[in-house]
């Protein structure tokens, strides 16, 4: 098992654009997708967010299998959320409404009364738009960023170097450690452990870890110790720190944070300023249900 | 000697204690080095090596912290009052295990590391860090990412992120460790053209005869905290006691005359070439995914009882890998591996287990228990061995590597030479018929591991014993078959005396002939068989 | 022989140096690692518990590196776990595996010997603390992120998550400490 990062070059217009503006960007839209329920604002977020996902000119094979697990948690959240629970989700929808079978449907041969509303199920689609926006801002980012660049972002984003340099070498300790693990687990295989033998009560079976989980803790702790050495003997800390790996803004970098700016405060200033907060159903989603 | 120029390193009176111990590590070290001057510091496991090396690089008391008396000069000047950064101008220092200093994902990053920390603008760390690369001949793997280097490129990256930095002293720290015999002669070379250069380069190595090659102009040789010998190269040979150190053999079979050692007999059962084998490898061929190239390329090989197999070759040209074959752990992307007669296709690793025991090459990546005794439990009690046969087995182990007294200690809180030993010992607590170890004997020190090895292979109970090692004296002392893996393939396989003759061969397979394969074969017509040094003694 | 007398000197809990940098970044990517290698595998786990034996490297690593190396471990290797798996990112999920590592990290001033009764207890009871106020965190964002009702958030965000990392924690945290004591043991760290 090698866990390589997913990232490759792929000369796209979001391997032109500064890893900066890109995380100002992505945290705007993140900000502004959460501030409001009005379903215009949260259209245009929606909107943003699929041109952008575009600039990086992912494939569908690159991304899947994250798609595949949003929308499965989607799923069960829009399921439980607009259809099993009843009376309004968080406060966000008010009461009452429109029923949507008002004389209910008949499932295997049952006759029910659900009480979804048309309400609800606008809600539901808000939900979408907003989950949906947020996720393709965020997934496309280590399938388009190179991991050597995490550090020097953060660092020239205004976090200290040491914390900056944490999430670098943190790149850098998981194909080693991923390695060890396989390592540790082959070692414990040789030594009978299985991978499905399940007896005895629920302690016991999660003791059953302790095996592939202590050696590989311990020896990453202990390795540790040579690894601060090593960065104590380059002089790590003892100055500010500059990187080898270069950033640069260009002009559309300005733009885009301009632009990042500009969304987010004009979200804002619509919510709280104008009242565009609160959930409201377009009137011609009443229109399909009539 | 003049005192218009200082010299780049001098320690005078030098003693440390760690604050947790109640004994000091190193005592009374006196020692100057000029530049251009190669020093190797040899001596056994805890005498005080490494501690040492981190008076001089600053980690003490930086880091560490305890009681120090003496000093340290550095070009005249004293450590105490330096900040790590400055020393760190002065002096690089390449830790033992490449893989736990290389900080960066790839190349050129890890070489600039110092640089960057230096505050240094791109502009002026460039040239630096491609003048490093150019000078260790390793400028071509500047955009290659450090996980995927091998073993000895991997030293070579770490040495360069030192260099880049230029330092006018190298501490290295072990650097030969897990290196085939090929990579750490080349390792050695830039060595000794550093120092021609006029670096001064300070060595910390359990494989005496390997540096003995480049002529260090300075030996020196510690035991429990003190130095025993400190002169020239010629000198140590007769200063130390041969069965600590490894010396050339010619040197040991000279000096062990007076008590010339019985050669070692390994306890297996005869060779019966008529048997079944216990291990049967068809064809087998081996890819790790399907987007990386084939790593072993139709490997045929039959294990029996009564065999000793010693399996080398290169780093990285697929002993492990092979070796994790035959219990199973992987199984072949074609043709197949019958253990017993049995398709690993067809059987789990914990089946296998019984037959085959295997020995990781770090102790760390499997020891959990809280105690030795639960350690070596754990793989009987996995394979459903009565509570009685466990209890035996676990005594009958842990009497083999003579740790009975840790029984109740953690394993843990081993030294790494026990830890080894325990990790052997849980190994061999499941009775299994055939014992495999990965280089068993790597980062031990000289007299350990002759100890250990000639213990386990005396050990009474297998069928078959192999060992991968990087050291062909081990294979044509203990082994009585020998197999080369040469990229993927076996490219030789038989006897020690018909593998091991042909010097041409054994350059191409990047295993060196060592000064006692050298004297086996000198001596050949007289002993008939290949023998250790100390049973030479009696031929010379 | 060795007299290991860690006992007398005050703990800085909230220092930053070298050495906790390295902490900070090897936990990261070990519960990265971890958490991924689990949910690949499908290791055996406690049947029907969620498999997510991970949670308690973030928890070890405040007990015994301190708050600010425990809340990176849970929040940074919350994000990398993320990101290996291609989940995306949920910022609220990220501060809540943060905080799992941080109230343990508060309770280290207090641990000096590892496999004490005492200090297994202290962390016992940091881990229930510290799983209550995470995913109690992460939950409560569920409401205005993706506007799911109070029910919703309790039955099917807060209980599953608390009860899972609470048990893997509680079960794993002793066994984990214990280790680390025999490693302080050997190297007089
Ligand atoms: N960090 C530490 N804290 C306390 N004691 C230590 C520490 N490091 C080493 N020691 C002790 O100091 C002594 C000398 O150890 P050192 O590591 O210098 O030996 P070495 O010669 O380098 O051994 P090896 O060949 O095994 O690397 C040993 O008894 C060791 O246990
Ligand atoms: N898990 C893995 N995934 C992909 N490739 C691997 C993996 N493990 C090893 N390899 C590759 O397979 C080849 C053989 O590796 P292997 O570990 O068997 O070599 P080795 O002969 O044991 O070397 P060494 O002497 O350095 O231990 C190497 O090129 C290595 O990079
Ligand atoms: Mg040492
Ligand atoms: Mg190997």
């Amino acid at each position: 098992m090698l866990v390589a990062w997913n990232y490759r070059y792929r000369n796209s217009p979001m391997d032109h654009i500064d890893p900066r503006a890109r995380f100002i960007f992505s945290f705007a839209v993140l900000f502004s997708a959460t501030t409001t329920w009005n379903p215009n604002i949260l259209f245009a977020v929606f909107l943003i967010a699929i041109t952008w996902y575009s600039l990086g000119r992912l494939t569908w094979k690159d991304t899947r299998l994250g798609w595949f697990m949003i929308s499965i948690m989607l799923f069960t959240m829009i399921v439980v959320n607009t259809i099993i629970t009843g009376g309004g989700a968080g406060g966000v929808v008010p009461p009452g409404g429109q029923l949507v079978w008002p004389d209910g449907v008949l499932i295997f041969g049952k006759h029910l009364n659900l009480g979804l509303t048309v309400e609800r199920l606008w809600f539901a689609v808000s939900q979408l738009m907003r989950i949906l926006s947020i996720s393709l801002v965020f997934i496309m980012i280590p399938y388009t960023m190179d991991s050597r660049a995490y550090g020097v972002t953060f660092s020239k984003l205004g976090l200290p170097d040491r914390l900056a340099y944490t999430m670098e070498l943190s790149f850098r300790f998981i194909p080693t450690l991923a390695r060890n693990f396989q390592v540790t687990l082959d070692a414990q295989r040789a030594r009978g452990f299985e991978l499905d033998a399940g007896k005895g009560n629920i302690i016991q079976k999660i003791r059953q870890v302790a095996p592939l989980l202590i050696p590989v803790t311990m020896n990453a702790i202990v390795s540790s110790e040579d690894i601060a050495n090593a960065m104590d003997l380059r002089g790590f800390g003892q100055r500010k720190r500059t990187w080898l790996y270069q950033l640069k803004f260009q002009w559309w970098d300005w733009a885009i944070i301009a632009f990042s700016i500009l969304m987010l405060a004009t979200t804002l200033l619509l919510a709280y300023r104008f009242d565009m907060r609160l959930f409201s159903v377009p009137h011609w989603w009443y229109g399909l249900f009539n | 000697m003049t005192d218009a120029v200082p010299l780049p390193l001098v320690v005078k009176d030098l003693s440390f204690q760690y604050h947790t111990r109640s004994t000091p590590a190193i005592q009374n070290i006196h020692l100057t080095l000029e530049p251009g001057q190669i020093m190797l510091l040899a001596g056994s496991s805890g005498c005080g090596k490494t501690t040492l090396m981190r008076c001089i690089n600053g980690l003490i008391p930086h880091s560490y912290t305890g009681e120090m008396t003496g000093d340290v000069l550095i070009h005249g000047q004293s450590v105490h009052g330096m900040g790590l950064s400055q020393i760190s101008t002065h002096i690089g220092t390449l830790l033992q295990d490449p893989e736990r200093q290389i900080l960066g994902t790839y190349v050129l990053n890890e070489v600039c590391f110092g640089l960057e920390s230096q505050g240094m603008s791109y502009m002026e760390m460039l040239p630096k860090a491609y003048k490093a690369l150019e000078r260790l001949h390793i400028l071509h793997l500047k955009d290659k990412e450090t996980f995927f280097t091998s073993g000895g490129e991997k030293q070579k990256v770490a040495l360069a992120g030192v260099l880049a930095m230029e330092p006018d002293i190298l501490l290295l720290d072990e650097p030969l460790a897990s290196l085939d015999p090929a990579s750490a002669h080349e390792a050695l070379l830039a060595f000794r053209e550093l120092a021609d250069e006029g670096l001064s380069v300070m060595i910390v190595e359990h494989r005496v005869e390997d540096v003995l090659a480049i002529h260090p102009e300075k030996v020196l040789y510690m035991d429990d905290g003190k130095i025993i010998y400190n002169g020239d190269a010629a000198g140590v040979m007769d200063a130390v006691d041969y069965s600590r150190i490894k010396l050339p053999a010619p040197v040991i079979a000279r000096r062990a005359k007076s008590h010339p050692a019985p050669h070692f007999q390994p306890t297996v059962p005869k060779i019966d070439p008529q048997s079944q084998p216990l291990v049967s490898f068809q064809n087998v061929r081996f890819q790790y995914k399907e987007d990386t190239p084939e790593v072993l390329h139709g490997i045929n090989l039959d294990i029996r009882a009564g065999e000793v197999i010693a399996i080398l070759g290169h780093n990285g040209c697929g002993k492990t890998t092979t070796v994790k074959h035959a219990l199973g752990l992987l199984k072949p992307t074609s043709g197949k591996v019958l253990l017993e007669g049995v398709d690993s296709k067809k059987s789990t690793v914990a089946t296998s287990a019984k037959t085959i025991g295997y020995v990781f090459q770090s102790p760390s990546q499997m020891l959990f228990a809280a105690t030795v005794r639960e350690e070596l439990a754990y793989g009987p009690k996995n394979l459903k061995f009565s509570p009685q046969q466990v209890e035996d087995n676990v005594n009958w182990a842990i009497e083999t590597v003579h740790l009975e007294e840790e029984l109740p200690t953690p394993p843990l809180a081993l030294s790494f030479g026990q830890q080894k030993r325990v990790s052997i010992a849980s190994v061999l607590s499941m009775r299994s018929r055939v014992l495999m170890m990965d280089e068993p004997t790597a980062g031990q020190d000289y007299w350990n591991y002759q100890s250990f090895m000639s213990t386990i292979l005396q050990t009474p109970g297998f069928d078959a014993i192999v060992f991968i090692t990087h050291d062909l004296d081990l294979a044509l002392i203990f082994a009585n078959r020998v197999v080369v893996l040469y990229g993927g393939e076996i490219v030789a396989d038989g006897h020690p005396q018909d593998i091991l003759q042909d010097e041409e061969k054994l350059n191409k397979w990047r295993l060196l002939p060592t000064s006692l394969l050298k004297l086996n074969q000198q001596l050949w017509p007289k002993t008939g068989q290949y023998l250790c040094a100390e049973a030479l003694s009696q031929f010379i | 022989m060795q007299d290991t007398h860690t006992t007398g000197k005050k703990k800085n809990i909230w220092a930053f140096g070298t050495k906790q940098v390295v902490y900070a970044a090897i936990g990261a990517a070990l519960y990265a690692v971890v958490t991924w290698a689990f949910n690949i595998w499908q290791i055996p786990g406690a049947g029907n518990v969620g498999i997510r034996p991970a949670v308690v490297i973030p928890m070890f690593f405040g007990i015994a590196f301190g708050p600010i190396v425990g809340f990176i471990t849970g929040f940074v290797g919350n994000i990398l776990a993320d990101m290996l798996s291609g989940y995306g990112f949920w910022l609220w999920w990220d501060l809540g595996n943060g905080v799992m590592g941080l109230i343990p990290g508060l309770f280290s001033a207090l641990i000096y010997i590892y496999n004490e009764k005492k200090s297994i207890l202290l962390g016992e009871v940091s881990v229930v603390l510290g799983v209550a106020l995470g995913m109690a965190l992460a939950s409560v964002s569920e409401m205005w992120v993706s506007g799911a009702d109070i029910n919703t958030v309790i039955f099917a965000n807060f209980l599953p998550a608390f009860i899972t990392n609470v048990l893997w924690g509680l079960v794993l945290l002793p066994i984990l400490m214990v280790a680390y004591a025999a490693i302080v043991q050997r190297s007089g760290r």
